[in-house]
C-alpha cells in the first residue's frame, strides 16, 4: 500500500542523521512542475538507509542547466540526473497543429527536435561524467485525425514514436545514458489517473500528486542498483506459494497446478519466476514438508515449471523457517539483504520479518491470482548492467550445490580443493571488464579489505592512471566457470605499493583464490623492484571473513598499515593453477 | 465532520489541529504555499470522495471557503 504524498512531505522534513556508506546525490531536471518528487525520493531513500542529497532545477530550466558548463547542476555534480520532459514543451504549438503542414515538413520538424535533444545529451556527457536518465515522452491519447491517424503518412502518433525510438537507439551503446520508459508508467496506472487537467492548468503539473509516490518508485529502479542494493535471491515456500493446496494432505494428484483457475495462477507465477532465474536471479526453497512428498512434485509433477535444477538450495524439512533461511543464506553464501522471501503464510512472514528485518519479506495475500502482479511490482532485481556473471548466476549456484555435494563426500579439505581443479585467470582491467569490476566493489561486503566503492567511471579513471593497477580474477573449476570474482587495485609508488582494494566474491571464498591473487601481486611488485607492499584492513560490520587474511599471509602491522617486505619468499598455493592474461 | 477538515488542514501543514480555525488560510499559516495548498485539495478530495472545480481550487482563501465548497458538493459538515 503506497503512502500519500502529504505523508512523504512531512517525513522528508525529518532529516535523519545518516552515517550510511550509501551516499547518493540526485539531480532532477524537468520541463514541467514536479514538486513532491524530491520529497518522496528522499523519504524512500532514507527508508533504504541511503544518505540522500538532491538538486532540483527551476521550472523548465533543463536546457540552461545542461548547456551551461558552470551551472548549479554541474557544481552539485549528482551521481544520477533524471531529465523528465514533456512533448508539449518540445513541440510547442506544432503539438496541436501538426496536420497543418505536409508530412515531409512533419518529418523535418521531428528530425530537428531529435537532433536538439541528442545535442543536449552530448553536452551533458561532455560536462559531467555521471549518469543521466532521460524519460521518453508520453504517447498522447488523442489525435485530431482520429481513427485515420495511422493511415496518414508520418501521422501524429508515428511522429512521437519516431522521437522516442530514436532516443532509445541513441542511448543503446552509451554507458552514461539510460532511457526511462514513461509510457510504461502510464500503462501501469492509466493516463486518466495520472494526468489531472486541473493541476495542469493551475501549475503545469503533469503527474498528479496522487501518483508522484508511484513515480518515485519507478525512479528508485535506477537508484537501487546504482548503490548495489538490489536483491539477488528469492526464497520460496511450496504449499500455496508454488502450488495450491498442501501436498502432505492433498497428495500428488490433489494439489492445484494447471487446469483450474487457481492452478493456472500458480503456473503463471512459476513462469515469471523462471524468467527471473534466466536473468540470473537465484531461487531457493524453504518449506515445511516431508522431503519425499515435496521433492516428488518438484521432480515429477507434469505441470511444474520450476525443477530441481532451478534451485540453488532446497530446504524441505520440519525445522523453523528462520533457521532454514539462515541455512540457505549460508549455503549459497549471500547476505540476508540480498534475499526476497515469498511465503503465503502470515505467521511465517511475521517470523522472518522479526528475525531478519534485512530480508525483504513480501506480504503475499491469500489469493494466488495476485502473486504475479506483486512480483512484477518489485523493483529490486534491476541492475544497471547485466554482466555475463549476472546472467549465469542461477546456473553457477546450481554448480555450487554440486561442489558442496562433492565436499561432503570428501572428508579432507585439501583433497577437496585438489579435486576441484581450480584455475585462476588474472586479467588487467579493460573496457569489457570495467562494469563487472565496479559492480564487485559496490556489492562485495564480506571478503573486502577496504570496502571502497567505485562507480564505473571511477574504475575507468583508475585503469587509465599509470600510478594505479586495476585487475581482476576469473575462477574456473571442473564444475564450471565462476566468472570474474576477485578484484584488486594497487596504488604504485616507486618503492612501495599500496593495496587500495582487495576483494573476493563470497561465492569463491575458502578455496585459496585470495592467496593466488595476492601472490601474483607480490611477485609482480618484486619484479618491479618494489621493497614493500602496504595494505589496510578497514573493519566494517560485515568484512570479518577478511580480518586475518593479511596476518596469515605474512604481513606485519605497523601503525595503521600492514606491511609485507618483499625480501621474504612468496608462497603460492599448490592446489590451483594461475594464468596471467 | 467539520473537525475532519481541520484535522486534514493541520496534518497537511504540520500544525496542531487545535490551531486551525475557519479564518485559517495562506495569510496566517506559513507553510500554506501554492504547492502545499494543492496537496491539501488532493487530500480533501480523496477523503470526501468529491472533485472541486478548478475555480473552487483557485478561490480557496480560508478554511471557511473550503467548508463552503464542500457543501456545494453535497458534503454534510456539522
Amino acid at each position: 500500500m503506497e503512502k500519500k504524498i502529504s505523508e512523504y512531505i512531512l517525513d522528508s522534513k525529518n532529516t535523519r542523521i545518516s552515517n550510511s556508506e550509501k551516499k547518493l546525490k540526485i539531480g532532477i531536471l524537468s520541463s514541467f512542475t514536479i514538486n513532491g518528487l524530491d520529497e518522496c525520493l528522499k523519504s524512500k531513500s532514507q527508508e533504504l538507509d541511503i544518505d540522500y542529497q538532491s538538486f532540483v532545477s527551476g521550472y523548465n530550466q533543463y536546457n540552461q542547466e545542461i548547456l551551461n558548463k558552470n551551472s548549479k547542476l554541474y557544481k552539485f555534480n549528482p551521481d544520477i540526473t533524471f531529465l523528465i520532459i514533456d512533448i508539449k514543451k518540445i513541440l510547442g504549438d506544432f503539438f496541436y497543429f501538426s496536420y497543418s503542414v505536409t508530412f515531409e515538413k512533419r518529418k523535418k520538424i521531428i528530425e530537428e527536435k531529435i537532433s536538439e535533444i541528442k545535442n543536449l545529451l552530448l553536452n551533458f556527457q561532455k560536462n559531467s561524467n555521471k549518469k543521466l536518465i532521460i524519460s521518453i515522452v508520453s504517447m498522447p491519447m488523442y489525435s485530431s485525425n482520429g481513427i485515420l491517424d495511422n493511415k496518414s503518412e508520418f501521422g501524429f502518433y508515428e511522429m512521437i514514436n519516431k522521437l522516442n525510438s530514436d532516443l532509445i537507439t541513441f542511448a543503446k551503446n552509451k554507458q552514461f545514458l539510460f532511457v526511462y520508459d514513461f509510457n510504461q508508467f502510464i500503462r501501469k496506472y492509466g493516463e486518466k489517473n495520472i494526468f489531472d487537467y486541473r493541476q495542469f492548468f493551475i501549475g503545469d503539473i503533469q503527474i498528479s500528486f496522487k501518483y508522484i509516490p508511484y513515480f518515485a518508485n519507478e525512479l528508485l529502479s535506477y537508484i537501487k542498483p546504482s548503490l548495489g542494493i538490489n536483491r539477488k535471491c528469492i526464497v520460496l515456500d511450496l504449499d500455496n506459494t508454488l502450488w495450491g493446496g498442501i501436498v502432505g494432505e492433498d497428495g500428488f494428484d490433489g494439489i492445484e497446478l494447471g487446469q483450474t483457475p487457481n492452478g493456472k495462477a500458480f503456473v503463471e507465477f512459476q513462469k515469471q519466476l523462471l524468467a527471473l532465474w534466466e536473468q540470473g536471479i537465484i531461487l531457493a526453497v524453504n518449506s515445511k514438508n516431508n522431503f519425499e512428498d515435496a521433492i516428488k512434485i518438484i521432480n515429477e509433477h507434469p505441470n511444474m515449471i520450476l525443477r530441481k535444477k532451478n534451485f540453488a538450495c532446497i530446504q524441505i524439512n520440519w525445522n523453523d523457517k528462520a533457521e532454514n533461511l539462515k541455512q540457505i543464506a549460508n549455503e549459497i553464501n549471500i547476505g540476508l539483504n540480498s534475499i526476497v522471501f515469498l511465503d503465503d503464510d502470515k505467521i511465517n512472514q511475521e517470523r522472518i520479518m522479526q528475525e531478519f528485518p534485512e530480508v525483504l519479506t513480501i506480504n503475499l495475500p491469500n489469493d494466488p491470482s495476485q502473486y504475479v502482479s506483486i512480483l512484477n511490482d518489485l523493483n529490486d532485481f534491476n541492475v544497471l548492467h547485466r554482466t555475463n556473471e549476472d546472467v549465469k548466476r542461477g546456473e553457477m549456484y546450481t554448480q555450487q550445490r554440486e561442489r558442496n555435494e562433492l565436499q561432503k563426500s570428501v572428508t579432507n579439505l585439501d583433497e577437496f580443493l585438489k579435486q576441484l581443479d581450480i584455475v585462476v585467470k588474472i586479467k588487467k582491467s579493460n573496457e569489457f571488464l570495467i562494469p563487472r569490476i565496479s559492480q564487485l566493489t559496490l556489492k562485495t561486503n564480506q571478503f573486502n579489505l577496504t570496502t571502497r566503492r567505485y562507480q564505473e567511471n571511477e574504475i575507468k579513471d583508475l585503469s587509465n592512471n599509470s600510478k594505479f593497477e586495476v585487475g581482476c580474477a576469473q575462477v574456473l573449476d571442473k564444475f564450471g566457470d565462476n566468472g570474474i570474482t576477485g578484484v584488486y587495485i594497487i596504488n604504485k609508488n616507486e618503492k612501495s605499493w599500496i593495496i587500495d582494494t582487495f576483494l573476493l566474491s563470497c561465492r569463491i571464498m575458502g578455496r585459496g583464490v585470495e592467496d593466488a591473487i595476492l601472490s601474483k601481486i607480490l611477485t609482480n611488485a618484486k619484479q618491479n623492484g618494489v621493497e614493500e607492499i602496504r595494505a589496510e584492513f578497514i573493519p566494517t560490520a560485515k568484512n570479518e571473513p577478511a580480518e586475518n587474511f593479511l596476518e596469515n599471509s605474512g604481513f606485519k602491522k605497523e601503525n595503521k598499515f600492514w606491511i609485507y617486505k618483499l625480501n621474504n619468499d612468496i608462497k603460492l598455493p599448490n592446489h590451483l593453477k594461475v594464468e596471467i592474461e | 465532520m467539520g473537525t475532519n477538515v481541520n484535522s486534514i488542514v493541520g496534518k497537511v501543514f504540520s500544525i496542531p489541529e487545535s490551531s486551525v480555525t475557519d479564518q485559517s488560510g495562506p495569510e496566517n499559516i506559513e507553510s500554506w504555499d501554492s504547492f502545499r495548498g494543492l496537496v491539501l485539495v488532493d487530500e480533501l478530495e480523496n477523503y470526501f470522495k468529491i472533485k472541486f472545480t478548478i475555480s473552487e481550487i483557485t478561490d480557496i482563501k480560508t478554511v471557511a471557503d473550503i467548508k463552503q465548497y464542500l457543501r456545494n458538493h453535497n458534503v454534510t459538515l456539522d
